[in-house]
């Protein structure tokens, strides 16, 4: 069936299997392999996306639901000048980021925060990530990451 | 497999009628349809099964099943609208704010409806036992006309309701008469972001200002194959003062009303221990709100 939807600002017409979810649509599709599948069932976020405004699981996503939709991924977050979005230059320099495979899915549930919420308590970063999981880093580093970009932004 | 969106109920149930046979009875034997809202229960279960419907009917672009609104001393929840939305809400009571915010992760609760929630039927549905406690009505549609259904009605069995094969679950109502008082819920469950309950109960009380409770309803889920009122537990604390009792009398008084299984999240007797401590907790808390 055919979709029109928004991917990172560009409109796009794909015709697609029902039973594909977003993020095959996206991975396999659009090539936009940032996005990742780690448990494949909702559980730990590796696959986030901002789909209408809002961070979604792309992994329980049929391709239909695309329809229509305004989507970004991880390849659509970058700074003003084109260069890295706050977000991403604070994971850097906070060490955020070990083995990175979770890291486009906390960007994107942080784009998601921020875009709403300017100022978030602790309490408020660590409720924002709370679906998303890293086996490597422990957290602290991409909650204090998290604040240094809300600083930055 | 066929993907439908109606955007109207009428283009459903005549969608209903030209794809064949609504219903998870015919699983396998050819036509299979089934209604898709959020996806966040159906993608995991179709995922799990390997059991593709031959038809998926997404709901959620339907407008009548949209919109939380105030009416009449009525608040109407679509059953589209989203879990995230219902956490949001001013107009949503205590209770059901709270298990709404319990489920999932912020992801799923955007994607997650209450119209799924419920429909899945598991006994530990989140918003299930606040409903209860709120004494919800449902309202179902079919191409014949609606039906209001008590939500204590509503349940049958595990992920069973005495939703018809040609019915939708339309919307959600609740008399504001029913939320005058403070409500609580809380649940226990092994991890704590992404929790699927072992055990949630909500409470809903009136207070008199001596802290007398004049009136409470309780209700527990994955206590029992359906989300359960807790009768003798209310009979036993109505007239009382919330201080009155302590967890052992909790306990005696919610053994008369539930019979957990045991499974591998949890034994029946933990979980019917736990239940007690949940009320016990309410019980605490209502003592100190003003
Ligand atoms: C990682 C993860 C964590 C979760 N955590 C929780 C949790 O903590 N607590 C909890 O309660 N749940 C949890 N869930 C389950 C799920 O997210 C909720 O039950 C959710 O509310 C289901 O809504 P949905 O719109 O996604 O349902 P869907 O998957 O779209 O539908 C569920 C079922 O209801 C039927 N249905 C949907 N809408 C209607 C309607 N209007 N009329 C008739 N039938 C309908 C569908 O056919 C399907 O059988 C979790 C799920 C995942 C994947
Ligand atoms: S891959 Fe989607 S949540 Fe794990
Ligand atoms: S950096 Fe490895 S999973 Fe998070």
């Amino acid at each position: 069936m055919l979709i029109n939807f928004i991917c990172n600002g560009e409109r796009k017409q794909l015709d697609v299997e029902p039973d594909m979810r977003a993020l095959d649509v996206l991975r396999d599709v659009l090539g936009l392999t940032g996005t990742k599948e780690g448990c494949g069932r909702g559980e730990c976020g590796a696959c986030t996306i901002i789909f209408n405004g809002k961070a979604v699981n792309s992994c329980l996503l049929y391709a239909p639901k695309l329809d229509g939709s305004e989507v970004s991924t991880i390849e659509g977050i970058k700074g003003p000048d084109g260069g890295l979005d706050p977000i991403q230059k604070a994971f850097l320099d906070e060490g955020a980021v070990q083995c990175g495979f979770c890291t486009p899915g906390m960007i994107m549930s942080t784009k998601a925060l921020l875009d709403k919420n300017h100022k978030p308590s602790e309490e408020e970063i660590e409720e924002a990530l709370s679906g998303n999981i890293c086996r490597c880093t422990g957290y602290n580093k991409i909650v204090k990451a998290v604040k240094k970009a809300a600083e930055n932004e | 497999m066929e993907y439908l969106k109606p955007l109207k109920l009428k283009e459903l149930f005549t969608m209903l009628k030209s794809s064949g046979k609504y219903g998870s009875e015919s699983a396998g034997r050819g036509k299979y349809i089934r209604y898709i809202a959020g996806g966040t229960d159906l993608a995991v279960q179709i995922r799990d099964s390997g059991i593709k419907p031959s038809t998926l009917i997404d709901l959620s672009a339907i407008d009548e099943l949209k919109g939380l609104s105030l009416k009449d001393g009525t608040i109407r929840i679509g059953s589209a609208v989203t879990i995230a939305e219902i956490a949001e809400s001013k107009e949503i009571p205590a209770c059901l704010k709270v298990g709404a915010l319990s489920i999932g992760s912020p992801q799923i609760r955007n994607l997650a409806t209450i119209g799924g929630n419920i429909c899945n039927a598991s006994p530990c549905g989140d918003t299930l036992t606040p409903l209860l406690v709120l004494k919800a009505e449902f309202e179902l549609a079919s191409d014949s006309g609606n039906r209001l259904v008590r939500a204590e009605d509503f349940f049958t069995g595990p992920k069973k309701t005495v939703l018809k094969e040609n019915e939708v679950l339309k919307a959600v109502h609740i008399d504001k008469n029913n939320c005058t008082g403070v409500s609580f819920f809380k649940k226990i469950g092994k991890r704590n972001a992404q929790i699927i309950s072992q055990v949630n109960v909500s409470v809903y009380m009136e207070l008199n200002k001596d802290k007398k409770i004049v009136k409470i309803r309780a209700a527990a889920g994955s206590v029992a194959p359906v989300p359960l009122r807790l009768k003798g537990l209310e009979e036993a604390l109505k007239g009382a003062e919330v201080k009155d009792f302590g967890l052992e009398d909790i306990y005696g008084f919610v053994n008369s009303d539930i019979k957990p299984i045991s499974d591998v999240r949890a034994s029946s007797d933990y979980r019917r221990r736990v239940t007690a401590s949940l009320i016990y907790d309410i019980l605490e808390e209502a003592a100190n709100v003003n």
